[in-house]
């Protein structure tokens, strides 16, 4: 037995002297997405815009010498998958960089592993201020945070609508629209608007006509939304079958050519925050509609960050010399600046959260078109 | 080799702590089950638990021995003044007070700022350890074991099997039913605050209506007759999607919806061919030797 | 205030149009079917699928409740039929059903997959009425009708047909009732016909009138419909309906009273009461406690 490894280790050497044909290093990058549970829209999105960043990136031959895998996991919602998926790309597919996991919840408890293992992660759909790229050095975010989104537009918002008092609904069992709320009444409380009243709703809901018709007697001149997709379009549906034609602004959860499908006609006029500008004229943004488009995918902002988080990752690689080792990645993070995106010109600030400028947009004949 | 040992371990270590959460939360529904009870209460019972181990360690400082101990103590308190109601219900009516129990618990921690509601309490210290969980299961299986035999376990047959007819033996059903409603929350306590420790956060969406169906599974397809059935229905399905993420691309399904029907499927399968759980398979197995046998 | 009565009443029809269907068999079989609000969701898809093909949403939805109350026996022979002599067959129902509506929600989800699907615009139409100083729209003044007209049916069935009595005698003792000549399994079968249709019917209309409908619909309405059945009494189908409407209002007026945090807070402590104090329920005569 220890003849044979003597003789296999001779043989391999005598390979790595004469050198090897041409040989590519192949870079595995993990993706922990949720393709079940209720997070499942997401993760089918996300999935979509990973694939074709990672095909796009090894036919252009962008990085030489380097090809890049995607494992795609399904962590079905739950941390504790989330987390089983995490121990498997750590220890066992030793994949040099993770992307995800879709639910902030399950980074909160997926991405401290990858912090002790030394393995970078990409978070490209969690909007948690706090609790993810605290979690450590290794831990980055192409998602812009809620505050990120929020705050700006708000601003924005009431220099073009000049609301005084303002409704608010959101759902409540929720990190991601919980933390969207929280920051909403932040920034509200901060410009000194008031808020006449709050309502909130859970994840499976359907039916909002209680708390619209509650907000409505209220008379705000502005009703803010903190909701997921889903729950999105029905909302401002039953909003406008009671015949409330207040001004709609919704948060990061809107961004999704789901809401518009859903909702019809109620989407038009509604404002909705975002970290894509789908309507971007960038050559990044519209080279990325165009590769979506022939590979059969209508994009939402949770598929551009996914695609982001592969294209982040490429650029860290080729930033430190093509190693695409763990290490080399988060070298590569800490020198990844103004990278055109379709998301806009990217940096990461030094929080390892994602930097580039978030955009108003309004729904106009059933497209999102940006407010300028 | 040496290596790819320790990744192996690595790599399954967490699925070998769920192993051991998901077994406590089998026998913390185990425990009423034995004396012919459906009280689905646990989850509501393991949110208490895990918060109050969270926060005791993240807010009060306090040593993680202690915040076990309150992890179950506490929801063992709470158990006292919902079972003495509840448990006079019969069948499925306690199933749904208790299903009511715990959606009330997840509320209120959805609804309450202290505890940052629906994100949860994060970056929680990594104290509990693989052999901090396996003592617990071991704990557990041995004081449950114990009973077995014993007039304890005499008296939770019976009520199981005739509880009126026990209660007219003299057996003081309610007390027992309710010792082991106790029990039962005591050991899910633990295992949220086990959990919490071992996972770094605690969330109300971990203590839905789907975790205590899944913990009722757990003790089903193990069996619910012995007091090892569960741990083997929680450790076979704990391990199962993890199996099955090996076999999907061979069969060509997605992982996940291959994961919910294999689910569904073995539930019933358990359920109509071998009620007594995958423990009873042997047994089963013999039974219908004989019958073949006999019929020849 | 008028604005929300209507909305009160509304949510109220959809949960009572729900746990008709859930009573009716533990009325019968004293069993909770858990695969119910799976039956309510397929059924929303397969109206949504032939709406797709072309069939107007008028034979659509007949066609769809068809499917579910088959879909019912269906469920019914694999999945409580063999667990009928068993002891702790209420349990093993009850897993059963489990397992069955999560074989139901793997299928939604392979074919439709995890989206939230809507009826094209236009399926029904929009027009709208004011009423009470609120406005309400035609369809959800037809699903209001629609939910008292079955209930009326359901009653008329029951009390004046000779399988409503077949259905009842079952109820009251399965084996008296075969010896009198009652064929139970008929008898069984069409109870579970009966349920999932109107199961299904409950998830088409909700379908139509929230147009979100996805795997996992059944959610919202699964819980809430055991709070109806309970606080109706287990086995009333009067009791459902009045529970049905009592709980859609309550819900609305909580929600705009202390808010909607405390709406489901509300409903789960008040079927807790209800257990507690009056386990019966409204107008529920099933036996509840030990004897």
């Amino acid at each position: 037995m220890h003849f044979a490894g003597r003789s296999s280790l001779f043989v391999a050497m005598a390979l790595a002297a004469v050198g090897p044909a041409r040989a590519e290093t192949v870079v595995k990058i993990g993706a922990a997405l949720s393709m079940t549970g209720p997070a499942a829209v997401y993760g089918a999105t996300q999935k979509a815009g990973i694939l074709a960043a990672v095909d796009e990136i090894n036919k252009s031959h962008m990085l030489k010498g380097v090809k890049l895998e995607a494992v795609i996991e399904d962590d079905a919602s739950t941390k504790e998958q989330g987390i089983a998926v995490f121990q498997r790309f750590i220890n066992r597919d030793k994949v040099a960089a993770i992307i995800g996991p879709t639910l902030s919840n399950t980074a909160t408890a997926a991405d401290p592993l990858a912090q002790a293992a030394g393995v970078p992660v990409v978070a490209v759909s969690n909007t948690a201020p706090k609790g993810i790229t605290d979690i450590g050095d290794h831990i980055w975010r192409v998602s812009l945070t809620e505050y990120q989104v929020i705050a700006p537009a708000l601003k924005r918002m009431q220099a073009r609508l000049g609301f005084k008092k303002a409704g608010l609904l959101y759902g409540n069992d929720d990190a991601f629209t919980q933390a969207g709320y929280n920051v909403m009444k932040a920034s509200l409380e901060a410009t000194g608007i008031a808020i006449v009243g709050t309502q909130t709703f859970a994840k499976p809901d359907k039916d909002y006509n209680a708390q619209l018709t509650a907000l409505k007697a209220l008379s705000p001149d502005i009703l803010m939304v903190s909701a997921l997709a889903e729950n999105a379009a029905g909302i401002v549906a039953q909003a406008r079958q009671l015949g409330w034609n207040v001004p709609i602004w919704g948060g990061n959860g809107f961004n999704s050519p789901a809401f518009i499908k859903n909702a019809g006609p109620a989407a038009e006029g509604v404002y909705v925050g975002t970290a894509w500008n789908k309507a971007s004229t960038d050559k990044a943004n519209q080279d990325y509609l165009a590769l979506m488009k022939s590979r059969g995918v209508d994009p939402d902002q949770f598929c551009t960050q996914a695609y982001v988080g592969v294209h982040v990752i490429a650029e860290a690689i080729k930033l430190s010399g093509m190693k695409g080792t763990r290490a080399a990645i988060v070298a590569g993070f800490h020198k990844v600046k103004d990278l055109p995106t379709p998301l806009g010109t990217f940096s990461f600030n030094k929080d390892r959260d994602g930097d580039h400028a978030p955009s108003l947009q309004q729904v106009k004949d059933g497209r999102f078109q940006i407010v300028p | 080799m040496w290596e790819q040992l320790a990744d192996l371990y690595a790599t399954y270590q967490s699925t070998l702590g769920y192993i051991g959460i998901n077994s406590l939360l089998a026998l913390s529904v185990y425990t009423t089950l034995s004396c012919g009870q459906l009280a689905l209460g646990s989850a509501g019972f393991a949110a208490i638990g895990a918060y109050a181990a969270a926060l005791l360690t993240m807010r009060a400082g306090a040593p993680f021995p202690l915040a076990l101990l309150a992890a179950a103590l506490l929801p063992a308190a709470v158990a006292v003044p919902l079972g003495l109601p509840v448990l006079r219900l019969r069948g499925v009516f306690l199933a749904i007070a208790t299903i009511g129990f715990g959606e009330v618990v997840r509320l209120g921690i959805v609804n309450w700022d202290y505890v940052n509601g629906a994100q949860g309490i994060v970056a929680i210290p990594q104290k509990a350890s693989l052999w901090m969980i396996f003592l617990a299961v071991a704990v557990a299986l041995f004081a449950l074991g114990r009973l077995r035999g014993s007039k304890w376990g005499f008296a939770l047959e019976a009520i199981r099997e005739d509880e009126p007819a026990a209660r007219t033996m003299g057996i003081a059903t309610t007390s027992y039913k309710l010792a082991m409603l106790v029990a039962g929350a005591a050991l899910a306590g633990v295992a949220g605050g086990l959990e919490a420790h071992f996972t770094f956060m605690v969330a109300p969406n971990g203590f839905g209506f789907g975790r205590v169906v899944d913990m009722l599974v757990f003790a089903m397809v193990g069996g619910a007759q012995v007091f090892w059935g569960p741990v083997v229905g929680a450790a076979f399905l704990t391990l199962l999607p993890e199996i099955l993420r090996e076999v999907a691309p061979l069969v060509g399904i997605e992982p996940g919806p291959l994961r919910l029907m294999v689910n569904g499927l073995v539930l019933l399968a358990v359920i109509l061919f071998l009620p007594n759980g995958i423990v009873s398979l042997p047994q089963r197995l013999r039974e219908l030797r004989q019958a073949r046998r006999a019929a020849a | 205030m008028g604005q929300q009565i209507i909305n009160g009443l509304f949510l109220g029809s959809i949960y009572a149009l729900f746990a008709l269907g859930y009573t009716l068999v533990f009325g019968v079989l004293d069993i909770l079917n858990l695969a119910h609000a799976a039956v309510f969701m397929l059924a929303s898809f397969v109206a949504l699928a032939l709406v797709g093909h072309g069939i107007p949403i008028l034979l659509a939805l007949p066609l769809a409740v068809l499917f579910a109350g088959l879909l019912g026996v269906a469920l019914e022979r694999i999945a409580f039929r063999p667990l009928r002599g068993r002891a702790d067959s209420n349990i093993s129902g009850l897993i059963s059903s489990l397992a069955m509506a999560t074989v139901f929600e793997a299928v939604a989800l392979e074919i439709w997959g995890p989206n939230i699907s809507r009826f094209p615009f236009g399926t029904v139409p929009e027009t709208q009425f004011s009423l009470f100083g609120g406005v309400v729209s035609k369809l959800q003044l037809a699903i209001i009708a629609v939910a008292v007209v079955l209930f009326l049916a359901l009653t008329w069935l029951v009390k004046a047909t000779r399988l409503g009595r077949e259905v009842r005698a079952v109820a009251e003792s399965p084996r008296a009732a075969r010896i009198l000549g009652v064929d139970v399994d008929r008898a069984i079968s069409a109870s579970f016909f009966i349920s999932s249709a109107l199961g299904g019917a409950a998830g088409v209309l909700f379908g139509l009138a929230f147009n979100s409908i996805s795997p996992d619909m059944g959610r919202s309405v699964e819980l809430k419909g055991l709070a109806v059945i309970i606080l109706g009494g287990m086995g009333s189908m009067p009791g459902a309906v009045m529970a049905g409407f009592a709980l859609g209002l309550t819900e609305v007026f909580v929600v705009a009273n202390l808010g909607a945090s405390w709406r489901d807070a509300v409903s789960f402590a008040g079927l807790f009461l209800v257990l507690v104090l009056r386990p019966r329920g409204l107008l529920g005569t099933a036996a509840l406690r030990e004897a």
